[in-house]
C-alpha cells in the first residue's frame, strides 16, 4: 500500500511540466562599508517553481550567508607562575568570519544531521572544511591532545559571543503562492570580502532544489581611502597621521589662549 | 549614532569615544600628567584591539604634548640641550620597542606583555605617589624640607664625557638622559603612553634637574618620541587609527582646559593621593584580568 502512494506522488512529480526548483536573488549584491556603516538589511528574494500550492506548504526553507572565507589563529590559554597567557598558535584555515541562518523551522527538525554537516548547515557546522595547522611542535602537540574538533567548537563560540554566528527559524516570509521573501540583517563589524548566499529547499527531511548568490561588502568613501593609505603607503599615513596630531595640539593650544 | 573606525574595523560610538577623551584630559589637566596610562587601558577595556589602542594612543599624546608645551616654551622652561639627548635616546628606544612589540604580537603575546608593563608600572608609581602624598597629607604643617642637589651616586659621577647642561645647572655625562630617554622611548611604543610618569620623576631624582624645567623638557620629548612611535606603530603594525585619534582628541583638549582650572582649587598632596588612588585602581583591573581564569580558554583571532 505505502508502496502504491508513493509510486503515485513519483508520477505526479513526473508529469509536472517542469523540474521542482528554488530560485534565489538579492536586492543588494553590493553592500558598502563606510564612516556611518552601523549594519545592513540584506533582502533575499526566492520562488519555488514545479510545486503545487499545497506542495509548496509541506517545504522547508533554508538560507546561509557564509563567508568571506578566513584564517585564524587559535591558542589556548595557559596558566604560567599564576599568569594566564596564550599559548602557541595554530591557524585555522578557510573558516566563515560571517555564518547567519534563516529557516522555516529549526534544523535539526528540517534536514537529518548528515545532510546539515554536508552542506554545512547550521553554526555547528559551519566550519568543517577548515584545517589546521600548527605553528610549531608544541603546537602540535595540543592539536593532538586538543582534536580539532574541541577548536572547532572554540571557534564557534567565539564568533557566537561576537554575533557573527546565528541562526533563525520562522523566519521566511511567504508572499503570493510560491515567491517568499527573508530578511537578514548584517552586523555592524561585518567584514569585508565576498559572501555565498545559499538557499536549500526541503520536503520530508530531503533535498529537493538548490540555489546560490554571491554578495560583496567592501568598504568605501573616506573609509576606503584610510584604509587603503595605511596599508599601502604606511609611512606617508604615519606622517600624515603625526601632521595632524601637531596642528590639533597648536590649534588647541592658540585656542585657549587667554 | 555611530562611526566606523577604518583601522580598528569596528563601529564605536562617537559620544563615549569623545567623553573618554575629555575624561582623560580633565584628569591630565587637573593632575598635570600626560594621561597615556589612564586613556589605552580605557581603550582597550572598552574593546579596541590592544594594538590599535597602543599605536593610537601615541598620536593622541603628540597633539595633547604640543598643547601642553607652548605654554612652557613662552616661559622659557624647556632645557632643550637635556632634552634633545633625551629624544636621542628615546628614538632609539622607540625603534627598539616597536621592534619588540612587532615580535610579541606575532608571537601572540603582546596583550600579555602590556598587562604585565601596566601592573608593574602602575602599581609601583602609584603606590610610591600614594606613600609620599599620605606622609604629606599627615604632617601637620607643610614644611618643605630642602634636597640636597649636591649628593651625587658615585656611579653616576664616575661616567664618562661629562658635560654642562647650563638650562638645567647640571655638569653630568649624556649617557644618563640618553639611558633615561630611551628607557621612556621603550615604555612609549610597547605601553602606548608618553612616558611623562616615569620621565618627571626620573628627572628630578635621577638627573636631579631643577623642577621647572622637569615637566617642559618631559613634553617636549614626548613630542619627538611619540610622533616617532606613531609613524613606526604606522609602518610595522598598522596600528594607528585616525578617526579615533580625533574622536580622542576633541575630547582631550576640551577636558584638559577643564581640569587645569579645576586642579587649581584643589591641594597639590590630595591631588596626587587622588591620582595615586586612581592608578593603582587600573594596575589592579589589569592584575585581576592577568590572574583570573578567562571566560574562554581559547583565543581565537583573526589573521
Amino acid at each position: 500500500m505505502q508502496i502504491f502512494t508513493s509510486l503515485l506522488a513519483a508520477i505526479s512529480m513526473s508529469t509536472a511540466a517542469w523540474a521542482t526548483d528554488i530560485t534565489v536573488a538579492l536586492t543588494q549584491e553590493n553592500i558598502e562599508v563606510d564612516a556611518s556603516f552601523a549594519g545592513a538589511h540584506l533582502t533575499l528574494f526566492g520562488v519555488i517553481t514545479g510545486l503545487s500550492e499545497i506542495e509548496t506548504k509541506a517545504t522547508d526553507i533554508v538560507a546561509v550567508v557564509r563567508g568571506p572565507d578566513a584564517d585564524f589563529e587559535i591558542r589556548r590559554m595557559q596558566k604560567k607562575n599564576l599568569i594566564w597567557s596564550a599559548g602557541p598558535a595554530i591557524l585555522m584555515e578557510g573558516a566563515p568570519a560571517l555564518y547567519l541562518t534563516s529557516s522555516t523551522r529549526p534544523l535539526d527538525e528540517i534536514a537529518p544531521a548528515q545532510d546539515r554537516a554536508r552542506f554545512g548547515l547550521g553554526a555547528a557546522f559551519a566550519s568543517n572544511s577548515a584545517t589546521f595547522i600548527p605553528n610549531n611542535d608544541k603546537a602540535a602537540a595540543i592539536l593532538m591532545q586538543t582534536g580539532p574538533a574541541i577548536l572547532r567548537s572554540a571557534y564557534i563560540k567565539a564568533a557566537q559571543d561576537r554575533g557573527a554566528f546565528r541562526e533563525r527559524s520562522n523566519a521566511v516570509n511567504f508572499k503570493k503562492g510560491a515567491l517568499f521573501t527573508i530578511t537578514q540583517d548584517l552586523p555592524a563589524d561585518t567584514p569585508v570580502g565576498l559572501y555565498t548566499v545559499s538557499v536549500y529547499l526541503y520536503r520530508d527531511g530531503a533535498l529537493i532544489a538548490q540555489d546560490e548568490a554571491q554578495l560583496s561588502v567592501n568598504k568605501v568613501g573616506i573609509e576606503r581611502r584610510i584604509y587603503e593609505l595605511a596599508h599601502n603607503q604606511p609611512i606617508a599615513y604615519g606622517i600624515i597621521c603625526v601632521l595632524i596630531a601637531l596642528s590639533a595640539g597648536w590649534a588647541a593650544a592658540a585656542a585657549f589662549r587667554r | 549614532m555611530q562611526v566606523y573606525l577604518p583601522i580598528a574595523e569596528m563601529p564605536v560610538d562617537p559620544f563615549i569615544i569623545i567623553a573618554m577623551g575629555g575624561a582623560v584630559g580633565f584628569l591630565s589637566g587637573m593632575f598635570g600628567v600626560g594621561g597615556g596610562f589612564l586613556m589605552t587601558p580605557l581603550l582597550i577595556f572598552y574593546g579596541i584591539p590592544p594594538v590599535v589602542a597602543v599605536g593610537t594612543e601615541a598620536s593622541q599624546i603628540v597633539a595633547a604634548s604640543v598643547s601642553g608645551v607652548t605654554a612652557h616654551l613662552r616661559r622659557k622652561t624647556v632645557d632643550f640641550q637635556m632634552g634633545g639627548y633625551l629624544v636621542a635616546g628615546g628614538g632609539i628606544g622607540a625603534i627598539f620597542g616597536v621592534y619588540l612589540f612587532r615580535y610579541l604580537r606575532a608571537a601572540g603575546q603582546v596583550e600579555t606583555v602590556i598587562s604585565i608593563a601596566y601592573v608593574v608600572f602602575l602599581t609601583t608609581v602609584g603606590g610610591l605617589m600614594l606613600v609620599e602624598s599620605m606622609r604629606a597629607l599627615s604632617r601637620p604643617h607643610h614644611i618643605d624640607t630642602p634636597r640636597n642637589r649636591k649628593r651625587r651616586v658615585a656611579w653616576m659621577a664616575a661616567l664618562p664625557f661629562a658635560m654642562r647642561f647650563r638650562r638645567s645647572q647640571l655638569y653630568i655625562s649624556p649617557i644618563l638622559p640618553l639611558l633615561l630617554g630611551a628607557i621612556g622611548g621603550m615604555l612609549a611604543a610597547i605601553m602606548g603612553v608618553g612616558g611623562g610618569f616615569i620621565m618627571v620623576p626620573a628627572m628630578i631624582y635621577v638627573l636631579q634637574m631643577p623642577t621647572n624645567v622637569v615637566i617642559g623638557t618631559s613634553l617636549f620629548q614626548i613630542i619627538f618620541v611619540t610622533a616617532l612611535t606613531t609613524i613606526l606603530h604606522a609602518v610595522t603594525n598598522q596600528a594607528v587609527d585616525i578617526v579615533l585619534a580625533l574622536l580622542l582628541l576633541s575630547g582631550g583638549v576640551i577636558g584638559a582646559q577643564l581640569g587645569a582650572r579645576a586642579g587649581v582649587a584643589l591641594k597639590a598632596e590630595q591631588l596626587r593621593a587622588l591620582l595615586a588612588l586612581l592608578v593603582l585602581a587600573v594596575g589592579a583591573r589589569f592584575l585581576f584580568d592577568l590572574v583570573t581564569t578567562p571566560p574562554s580558554l581559547f583565543v581565537v583571532s583573526p589573521m
